[in-house]
């Protein structure tokens, strides 16, 4: 892990297990409800301060805490054009898995690449330091990927055109 | 038939609504003195950085930080003042100064830290700064001090 | 595979059968860009009809395409080859060769522009001014080659269209790899490549349809004085005419790549998330009575 990701990922790490002190909490606004008060937002008094942990500006981190739940979305880095469309499609590919994801949220929240929802339901059945554990990993590999798929698309690009170029001069 | 009438918000108009001034204790200054005295405060941590004087500046401008509604302006000078000692200070001086400071200052201290990342992009924000006082300040006051930064409404 | 085949391998393994054993067939398939095809024994088993239906046909012809083609016209298609099976060459070589020449149709008819183009350069080279006759050949519904030739070159412009967002910056990609390749001293005097991806190539900038060309990739091949590629004519041909599925085919491949990419990376993300569940035990619980318990 390089020396400049590792203080931003250890912030983030410490602000998400703050945040995940959750409970179960049944709605307020509706009898008989129970809902990701994050998402519904139906009474300021138990939604939380969002918090931001940027990196630079293309960077960032927003954890939204609630009671019940919080929610967190991650801007990633996106150089060019190329960076911006795998990202776009590696995003995309996840969130239509997002049922077996259990943690993921369907649609990214507007400014961000892609979101996380986690409910007492998820800090209840499961490990709370492995959730930050996956969170941590999937923020530290998601950038890597993205920057090894281009250079693959790159070399794939060179050895086309060389091939090509070899075949039409000899 | 005119349905505009179903859009209405009734909660809003229930006499058991809670008001966004009830969520906390409301600031008892004018937001005119806070002004004066976050700019006085401006100048008195230039004379302790002049000294080299850090724990000093912080607690300086931690102590009473502006916060709640109409003081825009107060809170952008004190964050720009935070932000102006926080960048001169040598980054192995920092767990001294952390453990110098009172347990209310190092929260409002988390709460400026996550403001800054916050506006980011800003000329005198800088991000790697902040996160390695973040780092430094979550070891020393612990994992509490952003819980309490997340649940205190008095924003700074 | 790199590099794709310019012969159509179903002509070249369904001629190297029926050679070896007559039988009646009727079948229809396709080609690139659109190209379709009907082999058919409509007299007799041993004689076989090969009809090719190709959207630029006429413009080809326009160019020489039916020099030493014995066309006949079927309903539908626009050129057919008629093929008796009792008069090909006999020794294995041979026919290989002929099996291959026939399976090298739609190469060989598109050919026709880029040899007539060769020619008349050759002839504006001796008179040393001039320029030939702007070709375009819309082999496809909204993409085009043109070519022409000047005293020096032949410039040879390939317009393509990207449909998907993705498709178009994966191409950006290859063709500028394509500009760059050439500054390897390996292959420093294949021929120039320029593409532009918003305004069109000068040559063809005053042309009526040009204005679409706004959101198309271009691909323009200048290539080096004559002398330099003249004994390689052949190839060249045979590179020309499958550029453009070249490119898409390695696009499409890269997506593919891209995709089982993915999926691995996230097989393991969800790998590292299930670390993160509980065990429940899962011991079936029975009643006194010995009735399973059903969980609703």
């Amino acid at each position: 892990m390089s020396n400049v990701l590792r203080p931003y990922l250890a912030a983030v790490r410490s602000t998400l297990t703050a945040a995940l002190t959750l409970e179960n909490f049944s709605s307020q606004v509706v009898e008989r409800h129970n809902k990701p008060e994050v998402e519904a937002a139906g009474s300021k008094e138990v939604l939380l301060n969002p918090l931001i942990i940027s990196r630079n500006e293309n960077e960032r981190v927003l954890i939204e805490p609630s009671i019940n739940s919080i929610r967190l979305s991650i801007k990633i880095k996106q150089a060019d054009e190329i960076e911006r469309i795998l990202c776009h499609k590696f995003t995309r590919f996840m969130m239509q898995r997002a049922e077996s994801f259990i943690v993921l949220r369907r649609k990214p929240v507007p400014g961000y690449d892609i979101s996380f929802l986690i409910t007492n339901t998820h800090s209840e059945t499961m490990l709370k330091h492995k959730i930050v554990d996956f969170i941590i990993q999937f923020m530290e590999e998601v950038d890597r990927e993205i920057s090894e798929m281009k250079l693959s698309l790159n070399a794939r690009a060179r050895i086309v055109a060389e091939s090509y170029l070899t075949a039409i001069s000899t | 038939m005119d349905g505009a009438f179903r859009k209405i918000d009734i909660d809003a108009f229930d006499e058991d609504v809670l008001q966004e001034s009830e969520l906390y204790e409301a600031d008892s200054r004018d937001p005119a003195q806070v002004l004066e005295e976050v700019k006085a405060r401006q100048t008195s941590v230039r004379s302790y950085l002049a000294k080299n004087d850090v724990p000093g500046a912080l607690t300086a401008i931690l102590e009473n930080a502006p916060y709640g509604p109409n003081v825009e302006d107060a809170k952008t000078i004190s964050l720009q003042t935070l932000l102006t000692i926080l960048n001169s200070t040598k980054s192995t001086e920092i767990p001294n100064v952390l453990k110098a400071l009172s347990m209310d200052s190092q929260d409002t201290l988390m709460k400026y830290l996550y403001k800054g990342m916050a506006m980011s992009g800003w000329a005198d924000s800088n991000a790697s700064v902040l996160l390695s006082w973040h780092e430094k300040l979550t070891e020393i006051a612990g994992t509490g001090c952003i819980v309490r930064t997340m649940t205190d409404r008095r924003t700074v | 595979m790199i590099l794709l085949e310019p012969h159509n391998v179903i002509i070249q393994t369904t001629l190297g059968e029926k050679i070896i054993k007559p039988s009646s067939l009727d079948v229809a398939f396709v080609d690139y860009d659109g190209v379709r095809f009907h082999l058919s024994t409509p007299e007799r088993k041993t004689l076989l009809l090969l009809s090719m239906h190709i959207r630029c046909w006429d413009e080809l012809v326009k160019y020489g395409a039916l020099g030493g083609i014995a066309a006949r016209l079927k309903p539908e298609y626009n050129v057919s080859l008629a093929i008796d099976l009792e008069q090909v060459p006999a020794g294995p070589e041979d026919r290989e060769a002929f099996i291959l020449s026939v399976a090298l149709f739609k190469r060989n008819a598109l050919a026709a522009p880029f040899e007539s183009a060769f020619k008349s350069q050759k002839q504006l080279e001796s008179s040393a001014s001039g320029q030939g006759e702007l070709m375009q050949i819309h082999y496809r519904d909204e993409e085009a080659i043109y070519v022409q030739s000047s005293p020096d070159r032949v410039t040879v412009i390939f317009s393509t269209i990207f449909s998907d967002e993705t498709d178009r910056i994966y191409g950006k990609v290859f063709l500028q790899e394509f500009v760059d390749a050439r500054r390897q001293p390996a292959i420093q005097n294949a021929p120039q490549v320029l593409y532009s991806n918003r305004d069109p190539p000068l040559e063809i900038r005053h042309l009526k349809q040009s204005t679409q060309y706004r959101r198309y990739g271009i691909r323009h091949l200048c290539p080096l004085p004559s002398a330099l590629y003249r004994c390689q004519r052949c190839r060249y041909h045979l590179a020309h005419t499958a550029v453009r599925d070249y490119l898409h085919y390695h696009i499409k491949c890269s997506k593919a790549y891209m995709h089982s990419r993915m999926r691995y990376r996230v097989a393991e993300f969800q790998k590292v998330l299930n670390r993160a569940k509980q065990e429940v035990a899962t011991t079936e619980r029975k009643t006194v009575t010995g009735r399973t318990m059903s969980t609703r």
